[in-house]
């Protein structure tokens, strides 16, 4: 059985060391190793997305990353995406525009969007939906979360503090 | 689902990768997005990964008569690299663009995915019709397959044990269109059907399908492409029926056909 | 007067934890010495159990135990998934639970589960429910067991069998209940009708696809008491559902309900017999969670059914009468199916002169039939509003003035025999009606077209119970044991805010356990807000009258003379004369305190249903070429009671739609004829993604449901069960086909453009 090493990571800005076999997901890395359960489990297959996390700014399924090939890079949680304790804009909108229900699928959302407004600040309707191809949501009927990706694009567009 | 115990190398050069890959029970880890779900359902299951996706064969390297793309390109940017925005390549970037979904196409590589060889995957279809060579090494060689070559059934290539993408050619043709079209199956993504066509001005085309067969293959270019499909071996599942994806075959080719005949006036 | 709360869109009380993930679900909580356990799936349908070998899983690092039924402390009779959560010695569906692998971490059970091999000696499946009905068929169960004692069935929708009768079919020992409504001679009034249409229709086992996996996880406390940390609707059931399991009394059974990650009727009692055996049998906190594979094969889909159906009408449109066969497939649950309400539901919400309705509940080796939002609904409304298009069409009256026409009113009697009570079913009709995409359905392209359905859910009941404390501070702290799945607590809050006089802001409130909380039936059956929010309604006026007794000492002034406005109690006509919430109950909740702790208990029992009804518009463009549908717009018109939070109504309703939209055109679970399950992951079986749902127009109508908190009544089943039918009758305006079966795949659709046009 191949031992477990020592990898050295960074989560949300800090480095941290953890033992892990190399086959450990990346997502089990966070939740079992570091506490970091905001990325959720909920499919095998590489498809619901509700494991989504920032590695160097693009969202990425934890779920279909290795642990050890996390290593080195920055990784960013639910957890660490509004470090100061204050809520990002995009985390803002999702409050007030109704963007989740049962909070399953809300961090990976938030991760993606975040991704995607990196790239297009201003997108339309059909461009969030399509981002958001990889989360999958149960509850809402996505029409509230798309309206939160659209009015944090706005927020952010004004220069809304992160 | 975590897969099966495996070791993990991270070498530094291309090089030690090729001699980590001469061990018969290893495979290359690029972006993982193919293998890693394969190896935790247990389908796949090696003694090492050998972790090249830090060797920086990610490139984009557009010549005077060739498009040179690293193994290690991911969808993503194939879908915005700016050489990849003209008629000639449309089929690469429109194709990139709708494979899986943006987490997918942030870490999955053209290499990997060629390499995987899953029939209804949509980039080989591009391959085949733009006439990409995939360039391949062992520890001791490099060589080039020519993308009609290359897959030769579900999940099997013409990659011999121990050798690496490391590159795919493409050649560039003055004026030509192409494009990809595909309808896809609602659950995975994966095409039902999908076409991608390369038409050039002086009236040749080249049209490949996927999705509908054990691997994915050129139609003919001296036959009419819808008669030709008649011929095919189709694949028919609980689905799709074999009826129906011929038939659908049909449709994706014609619309592959269309968009990149705009695509060659739009150069014109 | 402070404004009124009700009826004002707020965020979510539990937003702010779910975006920052600071939420812990049922998986993520941190026990020490927790064990990890990986089930082992019969990939039998049918068969006795030979022999377990597990010596070779036991001997892999970090295995703990490999499990089976015999090694479980299970005292109860029977052969439900409560009582029998492991298979004793015949599996009777493909993903039955067999052992349980239990280890130090997942991937050491992960790994184990390969290497424990079960010999089985395979039996007859039965997989065909119609087939299996008939006399001397192969039975799907064929080892007796002594039947159990559970109570699911009330959890959802408590409606009873019809009458019974002597005119009995012949019909195999697979047929576990008939049920039978009718009144009238429906047979001798069809012969009459001036029309009639007929129709099978079928609809195929659904998955709830809630996105979190079940999960439980159970340990011992030192005081030998069960814990139980889950992801449930509902606590008090589970508790009861663990005593009937291992014999235990309730006290020493604690069941703590998580932050539920998605559920809609499926989360009931199904982890927590397997987690809490394994604790029980090694005294080590035990989790199970299960992969999405495992979910799929081993957890409890909505039944596939078939309905034969055949309405008639008089050439005024009058609706006369229906008769209908439904057979319901309820996999290996004996327990209970659905058999009960689809036969209710298949009248609609419309009037019928005459009616004969058979219901039959069949076992098969496929799955354990759950319950999934509006359980019997969405197949009844497909078949039913279908043929009342085609009823429309050979009347050549526009369909939606059918409906409006034949739409029950307060007093009609139902096909239960109890009159209606009030409910919005001419309401929702007239909103769509005056929608523009009704109004300009004649003017839309080629191969696009709109269609129009209706369906109402009964809503159930359970008398619950709430507390609601006023802290020293004077905020207010509400408790109950609901399990808050649709946004409840949300509601909760401002049902108290508004009767006890402060803001929501300043309303906290939290989900108790079985140990602690005040009594709360499960989540389901769209009960919560009419019942556990008429609980808070009463608590809060109960604590409200004792902040008023104390502010009448203090101020001197009668309590009839007292009104409590933002926060504070003050003479009414006289503003500056008042005293503070937060005043009023530092001074009684201190050492020599004067009065009592401002607190109230409150309960509710209510006596009849408040139903809600919903109607659609649809909006579909039909690819001729491909088959594919691609749904273009979507109205729902819901009459909800009263919108609490008209933010969370709008989220029942466009997620109830969406959950339509799965059921229209995707999800379907698929067996082979062996009863192999063909679809066990979202690589192939496909629900609705965020760029397949379109923009879903919402138009809340509220008639007041007089027995709910403010007028509110239960909304969540709802809005799912008409989705489908629109679209179907969507996509037959577009295209003039009809599919009898669900979903409308691009394969079908094609297939039957191909078959109109032969």
């Amino acid at each position: 059985m191949p031992s477990s090493r020592t990898v050295g990571l960074v989560v949300n800005g800090e480095s941290r060391s953890l033992d892990v076999e190399p086959r450990t997901l990346l997502v089990h890395a966070l939740r079992d190793g570091l506490g970091l359960t905001g990325a959720h489990i909920g499919c095998d297959t590489s498809q619901c997305g509700a494991c989504t996390v920032l590695v160097d700014g693009r969202a990425v399924k934890s779920c279909t990353m290795l642990a050890v090939q996390a290593e080195d890079v920055e990784v960013t949680t639910i957890e660490g995406f509004a470090p100061d304790g204050v809520q990002h804009p995009i985390q803002r909108a999702f409050v007030e525009q109704h963007g989740l229900q049962c909070g399953f699928c809300t961090p990976g959302m938030i991760l993606t969007a975040s991704d995607l407004l990196s790239r297009e600040p201003d997108p339309d309707d059909a461009t969030i939906r399509r981002a958001l191809k990889g989360n999958f949501c149960r509850c809402t009927g996505y029409q509230s979360i798309v309206d939160s990706v659209r009015t944090a694009a706005a927020a952010l567009r004004e220069g809304d503090a992160a | 689902m975590i897969p099966a115990a495996v070791e993990h190398v991270r070498p530094e050069t291309l090089d030690e990768a090729l001699d980590a890959l001469t061990d018969p029970e290893a495979k290359a880890l690029a972006g993982g997005q193919s293998l890693l779900p394969v190896m935790k359902l247990r389908i796949v299951r090696p003694s090492v990964l050998v972790d090249i996706g830090r060797l920086g064969l990610g490139g984009v390297q557009l010549g005077d008569n060739e498009l040179r793309l690293g193994a290690l390109a991911t969808w993503d940017t194939l879908e915005s690299a700016p050489e990849l925005k003209r008629p000639s390549l449309a089929a690469l970037a429109g194709c990139a663009a709708e494979i899986g979904d943006l987490q997918v196409r942030n870490r999955g590589t053209l290499g990997g995915s060629l390499a995987h060889a899953d029939p209804a995957s949509d980039m080989p279809a591009v391959v085949l019709a733009l006439g990409a060579e995939v360039v391949v090494r062992d520890a001791r060689a490099e060589r080039k397959l020519s993308a009609e070559k290359f897959f030769l059934g579900p999940f099997t290539t013409a990659l011999a044990p121990g050798e690496l993408i490391t590159e795919v050619v493409f050649p560039l043709v003055e004026g030509s269109g192409s494009a990809y079209a595909k309808v896809e199956h609602p659950a995975s993504g994966f095409a039902l059907a999908g076409a991608a066509a390369h038409v050039t001005p002086d009236g040749k085309r080249s049209v490949a399908v996927t999705g509908v067969g054990a691997h994915p293959f050129l139609l003919p270019a001296d036959a009419d492409p819808l008669d030709a499909l008649t011929e095919a071996e189709i694949y028919g599942d609980r689905f799709a029926p074999t009826e129906y994806r011929r038939h659908l075959a049909g449709v994706v080719v014609r619309r592959a056909l269309d968009r990149a005949r705009e695509n060659m006036e739009k150069a014109a | 007067m402070t404004e009124s709360v009700i009826g004002v869109a707020r965020a979510r009380v539990d937003a702010p934890d779910k975006v920052t993930g600071a939420t812990r679900f049922a998986a993520d909580g941190h026990v020490h010495g927790l064990l990890h356990a990986r089930l082992v799936l019969s990939p039998e349908a049918h068969a006795l159990i030979q022999r377990v070998e597990r010596n070779a899983a036991l001997a892999m690092p970090g295995v703990v135990a490999v499990l089976t039924a015999d090694d479980l402390p299970l005292t109860g009779a029977g052969s439900d998934r409560t009582t029998e959560p492991l298979a004793r010695t015949e599996v009777v569906f493909a993903g039955q639970p067999v052992a349980l692998v239990v280890a130090e971490n997942e991937a050491a059970a992960e790994d184990a589960v390969e290497a424990v091999v079960v010999q089985y000696e395979p039996l007859p499946a039965v997989v065909d429910v119609e087939d299996a009905m008939l006399p001397g068929r192969a039975l799907a169960r064929v080892v007796e067991e002594e039947a159990g004692g559970g109570d699911m069935e009330s959890i959802h929708a408590g409606v009873d069998n019809g009458q019974e009768d002597g005119d009995e079919e012949q019909l195999s020992d697979n047929v576990l209940d008939t049920v039978h409504r009718s009144s009238g001679d429906a047979t001798a009034l069809l012969e009459t009708s001036d029309v009639v249409v007929s129709g099978t229709f079928r609809t195929p086992w659904v998955y709830q696809a809630y996105i979190e996996p079940q999960v439980a996880t159970a340990w011992l406390e030192p005081n030998e008491t069960l814990v139980v940390s889950t992801s449930t609707q509902g606590s008090f059931v589970t508790q009861r559902e663990l005593a009937r399991a291992f014999g235990l009394p309730l006290e020493r059974i604690r069941v703590v309900a998580e932050p539920l990650g998605g559920a809609f009727g499926g989360k009931l009692a199904l982890m927590e017999p397997l987690a809490a055996g394994a604790a029980l049998a090694l005294r080590r906190p035990v989790r199970v969670v299960l992969t999405r594979a495992e979910d799929f094969q081993a957890t409890n889909p909505a039944s596939a059914q078939v309905t034969h159906l055949k309405l008639g009408a008089r050439k005024d449109g009058t609706l006369t009468a229906l008769t209908a066969r439904m057979i319901v497939d309820r996999g290996s649950n004996a327990g209970w199916g659905v058999e009960g309400i689809t036969t209710l539901l298949v009248a609609g919400p419309y009037r019928w002169k005459a009616h004969d309705i058979r219901g039959y509940g069949v076992q098969t080796n496929r799955f354990t039939f759950g319950a999934y939002r509006g359980p019997g609904a969405p197949t009844a409304a497909f078949a039913l509003e279908t043929l009342l298009d085609e009823l429309a069409a050979e009347l050549e009256v526009d369909p939606l003035e059918l409906r409006l026409q034949n739409a029950v009113v307060e007093a009609d009697v139902g096909v239960s025999g109890n009159p209606f009570p009030r409910m919005g079913a001419v309401e929702v009709l007239e909103r769509i009606r005056e929608h523009p995409l009704w109004k300009t359905r004649a003017s839309l392209p080629a191969d696009e077209g709109v269609g129009v359905a209706a369906g109402y859910w009964p809503g159930g009941t359970e008398p619950a119970a709430a507390v609601c404390r006023v802290n020293q501070d004077g905020t207010m702290t509400v408790v109950t044991s609901a399990v808050d799945m649709s946004g409840v607590n949300t509601g909760f809050a401002a049902i108290a805010a508004e009767t006890f006089g402060l803001s929501p802001d300043q309303i906290r409130v939290v989900a108790a356990d079985t140990a602690t909380g005040p009594y709360s039936g499960a989540s389901a059956g769209s009960k919560v807000t009419y019942t556990v929010g008429a609980a808070v309604l009463k608590a809060a006026e109960a604590a409200r009258e004792k902040l008023l007794k104390a502010a009448s000492e203090e101020l001197e002034i009668a309590p009839a003379d007292l009104e409590v406005v933002d926060g504070a109690v003050r003479a009414v006509g006289s503003p500056d004369h008042s005293i503070t919430v937060a005043e009023i109950s530092a001074k009684a909740l201190r050492f020599g305190g004067r009065y009592e702790p401002i607190e109230g208990h409150g309960g509710s029992a209510q006596t009849r249903g408040a139903p809600s009804v919903a109607a659609h518009l649809a909006h579909v463009r039909v690819d001729q070429e491909t088959g594919e549908v691609t749904l273009l717009a979507h109205v729902i018109a819901q009459d909800v009671g009263r919108a609490l939070n008209p933010a969370l109504v709008e989220g029942q309703m466009r997620g109830g739609v969406a959950q339509g939209i799965g059921w229209a055109l995707f999800e379907e679970l698929v067996h082979d004829e062996s009863g192999q399950l063909l679809t066990s992951s979202f690589l192939d079986y496909a629900i609705p993604l965020a760029d397949r749902v379109p923009d879903i127009d919402t138009l809340i109508v509220e008639v007041p449901a007089p027995d709910g908190p403010f007028g509110a009544k239960g909304i969540g089943e709802a809005p799912v069960i008409a989705a489908a039918p629109a679209i179907a009758n969507a996509v037959a305006a577009a295209v003039g086909i009809r599919l009898r079966e669900l979903p409308m795949t691009a394969p079908r659709v094609w297939a039957a453009l191909e078959d109109a046009q032969a």
